[in-house]
């Protein structure tokens, strides 16, 4: 990761951060037979989404090296990170590509067609998408493995 | 010596009541990648990695699975636990 795709991350993650804590709430199907505690839950869910959308966003700008390597203190961070990562992508989703079938989401051959016709907007959020994606996996996996 | 009744009525009936049965429901979704709905269920469930991998299996493939049965303060605290990991999971009561 350079300098400037760090930059680009960390800015994109600073401006995503609100929206993902508001889409987690959105999103969630919250039971509604008391206002009181229906209020808690939502307030917990933007919270923790908020929270971890700003440590990924640290974690990244901290980053050091190239390739750059992203320290992460312990286990419950990591899991955090996780988290956060998921969430942002369903950010993305839902604010910048909503028209894309899942199908074109789920097939290489189908997406490559795809990112040639759409606008620049689209096309480097669907980047960022599928770099998050591949940074989810390899983290998940290096946990499992830990 | 007190007489006993031959056939002396119960003074209380006994009822079984059955208790309700609330469900924690995980459905599909186009974002979450299967290892990280794996890992999800493992760390929130509480359940070894070929439960998990089968329930995961099922959302995949059924679109919704029904990953937990039981009471209602721990079903809720089980769906508020899933949606903080971005699934989409809800309370349903069970039959």
């Amino acid at each position: 990761m350079t300098p400037e795709a760090r930059g680009i991350l960390t800015e994109l993650l600073r401006l995503a951060g609100p929206a993902a804590s508001r889409s987690a709430v959105n999103r969630a199907n919250v039971p509604q037979d008391d206002a009181e505690f229906t209020k808690t839950w939502a307030d917990v869910l933007g919270e923790s989404a908020a929270e971890e959308c700003t440590l990924l966003a640290e974690s990244i700008s901290r980053a050091k090296g190239n390739p750059a390597v992203i320290e992460i203190p312990n286990e419950e961070a990591a899991w955090a990170i996780v988290r956060a990562l998921s969430s942002i992508r369903i950010t993305l989703r839902e604010s910048v590509f909503p028209d894309i079938p899942d199908s074109a989401l789920e097939s290489e051959q189908a997406l490559a067609k795809l990112t040639s016709k759409i606008p620049s907007e689209q096309r480097h959020a669907l980047a960022c998408y599928d770099c998050f994606g591949l940074l989810q996996f390899a983290l998940i996996d290096q946990l499992d493995k830990s | 010596m007190a007489k006993t009744k031959a056939n002396p009525k119960p003074k209380s009936s006994t009822r079984t009541k059955l208790e309700t049965r609330w469900c924690v429901v995980v459905a599909n979704d186009p974002v979450n990648t299967m290892n990280y709905v794996t890992a999800c269920f493992i760390r929130v469930l509480q359940v070894k990695r070929p439960e998990a991998e089968r329930l995961m299996l099922e959302v995949h493939h059924e679109g919704r699975s029904i990953v937990w049965t039981g009471g209602r303060e721990r079903a809720e605290s089980l769906v508020l636990q899933l949606q903080q990991w971005h699934l989409r999971a809800s309370l349903e009561t069970g039959a």
